[in-house]
């Protein structure tokens, strides 16, 4: 979670670098379908021309706005074409005002995942549910969830228990209070989603010129699937961006670490020299001059494999799908008679 | 391959479908603990009493790929990169303003295809594509509010079938899968929906003022302790549960037609699910299109 991080210094030498960063060589997923939805499409081409001008006015009036309140992305940072749909579709609701939003994914893992194999076939692996005292394999409708009070001693939870406890998705984020962006800290940043308007461009864009003006961010909370969680919502690169925040029991505090309160204070000729050197490196911050190398090294291998060695891949089994291939196999039959 | 028990040597799936199948072990009901797998075998097995429902008639998918406890979406448009056998039908919609490109599923391989995309839950047009905008099926939609339950549903059930018959008229019932039940009339071409709301609200009115904690009025329809007897889906562009369809509830219910015999007290929606639903062999509705009928 970095992009509402403030300016960080990075070293001199590197944060020219070109942008090869993310993306570059795309994986046979990559051009993913972008919109299904030709009404989502169009509120997207009307919106640059509602909002833009007005953002650009609004900061060009305001020249006071301290630099660090505009959030901007890092101008080499590569804009990625994938929108894809909306990953839930609610309003933002500040007291008595709605705007209906649809919250998109910002954030994707480009981590590699690899599937476990067979050494000696290649064939898949799947896991299964052992009961650890007769090894046996147990079914899904066999099982039920446990809370383990002391090692070995279950609370039993029938699926309805839970249902009670869990917070009602009322599609709804919930504004508490509005706050300043940079007062926020990002140790509590957990994943950030991107807010696009939902037939509400003039809200939004009076919303998003409002906080940018003030440099405040919104605060509230949003049930997702079973969980409530505290957000925060700001201005970035023309867009509302509703970022999920942990429970702040979720977050160990340093001051937990007795080490730290015993540090002594420095000299004043080292910590001269230390923030010379400070100076010396400060720069602007580019995401981009750090890239994936590991992604990029086990791309080229894949590339490599390709060209050469062969690649054993199969549909799935008939005998993974037993039951689907007796019924396909009966259905059809039936279907034909008729 | 080595090792294919016997049965299905030699024929793969590929052989016998279009769909690329996929991530067949995903658990859809964590609840039930049903698969994917089930869920497109269930529709593969259901096929022959769904396919001739749904036949011609343009449908919305309900679309569930993180399961039943995960966020869910209303899918009207066929999404992109719907393979050839899908047959698709467009239509300008008014309350979208744009054109929609509605999936009909009037092959076996799109009933698979959609079943794979976790489209649990079918929802049909109450017409078809020859007459878009005539309705060819006149619906109501009996939903309680707590404390009643299911047993209250089939007494307002049983009420609106009596009151249909002494019009001469011959409903058809199924459960919703969740709370309550649908009455459907097949109907002769040619009603427009107006005309098929107001029918189908009247018989409401009659039926709530002689019947105790029946509502048929909008507004009263979520007042605690009623059944609200709904005509309002009697209208362009909105859908039911098809018939056969799987909903997303815990328990993998099935919005199932039923003999009129089978709502008794007692009977509970539950009853009807994935599991149960599969080895029914007669359909009570299979003769619904051989008996449409004409509302005045």
């Amino acid at each position: 979670m970095t992009t509402g991080k403030k300016s960080i210094e990075a070293p001199a030498g590197r944060h020219k670098k070109p942008a090869t960063a993310t993306g570059k060589k795309p994986l046979p997923a990559e051009p993913e379908p972008v919109k299904k939805d030709p009404a989502i499409k169009a509120a997207a081409v009307k919106d640059p021309a509602i909002k833009d001008p007005a953002i650009k006015d609004s900061v060009k009036k305001n020249p006071g706005i301290p630099e660090v309140m505009a959030v901007v992305p890092p101008e080499d940072h590569e804009t990625h074409g994938k929108t894809g749909r909306p990953f839930w579709s609610g309003s933002l609701t500040i007291g008595l005002v709605n705007v209906p939003v649809r919250l998109h994914t910002m954030v994707r893992d480009h981590s590699f995942s690899f599937r476990l194999l067979h050494r000696t076939d290649g064939q898949p692996l799947k896991y299964d549910r052992v009961c650890s005292r007769d090894g046996l394999v147990v079914p899904w409708t066999d099982t039920v969830k446990g809370y383990e009070v002391r090692k070995g001693e279950f609370l039993i939870f029938e699926p309805d228990e839970l249902k009670a406890a869990m917070p009602e998705s009322d599609r709804k984020i919930y504004i508490d209070k509005f706050v300043y962006y940079h007062s926020l800290d990002p140790v509590y940043f957990d994943n950030s989603y991107i807010l696009i308007p939902d037939r509400s461009e003039e809200a939004y864009s009076l919303l998003i010129t409002a906080m940018q003006e003030l440099g405040r961010a919104a605060a509230g909370t949003i049930t997702l699937r079973t969980k409530e969680y505290p957000v925060v919502v700001h201005v970035y690169d023309g867009a509302l961006i509703l970022t999920t925040l942990r429970h702040a029991d979720e977050v160990t505090l340093p001051h937990a670490f007795p080490v730290l309160p015993g540090l002594r204070a420095p000299k004043e000729a080292e910590l001269a020299l230390a923030k010379r050197i400070i100076a010396d490196l400060t720069g602007d911050f580019s995401i981009n001059a750090y890239p994936d190398h590991y992604r990029e090294a086990v791309l080229a291998l894949i590339d490599r494999k390709l060209a050469g060695e062969k690649i054993v891949y199969e549909e799935p089994h008939p005998e993974e799908a037993k039951e689907l291939m007796q019924a396909l196999q009966e259905t059809i039959a039936t279907l034909a008679r008729k | 391959m080595a090792g294919t028990p016997g049965g299905t040597t030699g024929t793969s799936i590929r052989d016998l479908t279009r769909v690329r199948l996929t991530r067949l072990d995903k658990v859809l009901y964590p609840a039930a603990g049903i698969t994917k797998e089930e869920v497109i075998t269930y529709y593969i097995r259901m096929a022959p009493f769904l396919l001739p429902f749904l036949k011609e008639r343009p449908l919305t998918m309900h679309r569930f790929p993180d399961g039943v406890e995960g966020e869910g979406f209303f899918e009207k448009d066929a999404p992109r990169g719907t393979p050839a056998y899908v047959e698709i039908f467009t239509r300008w919609s008014e309350t979208a303003e744009r054109d929609v490109h509605f999936v009909l599923c009037n092959n076996l391989d799109t009933l698979i295809w959609m079943a794979n995309l976790a489209s649990l839950e079918i929802h049909a047009t109450l017409s078809t594509t020859t007459a878009y905008e005539p309705p060819d099926l006149l619906l109501f939609d009996i939903d309680p509010e707590p404390p009643l339950g299911f047993d209250d549903v089939i007494d307002v059930a049983l009420v609106v079938r009596e009151v249909l018959e002494a019009a001469g008229l011959h409903p058809f019932v199924k459960t919703s899968g969740k709370k309550g039940v649908h009455i459907v009339i097949p109907l002769v071409p040619g009603y427009r929906f107006s005309e098929v709301r107001d029918f189908a609200h009247e018989i409401g009115r009659q039926i709530a003022r002689t019947t105790p904690h029946v509502v048929s009025e909008f507004p009263h329809s979520q007042d605690p302790g009623t059944v609200f007897v709904d005509f309002l889906q009697n209208a362009h562009g909105k859908t039911m549960a098809a018939p056969y369809s799987l909903r997303a509830t815990p328990g993998a219910t099935v919005s199932t037609p039923l003999r009129w015999e089978e709502l008794r007290h007692g009977v509970r929606s539950e009853d009807f699910n994935v599991k149960t639903v599969i080895s029914r062999h007669e359909d009570p509705w299979r003769e619904i299109f051989d008996n449409r009928q004409k509302i005045h």
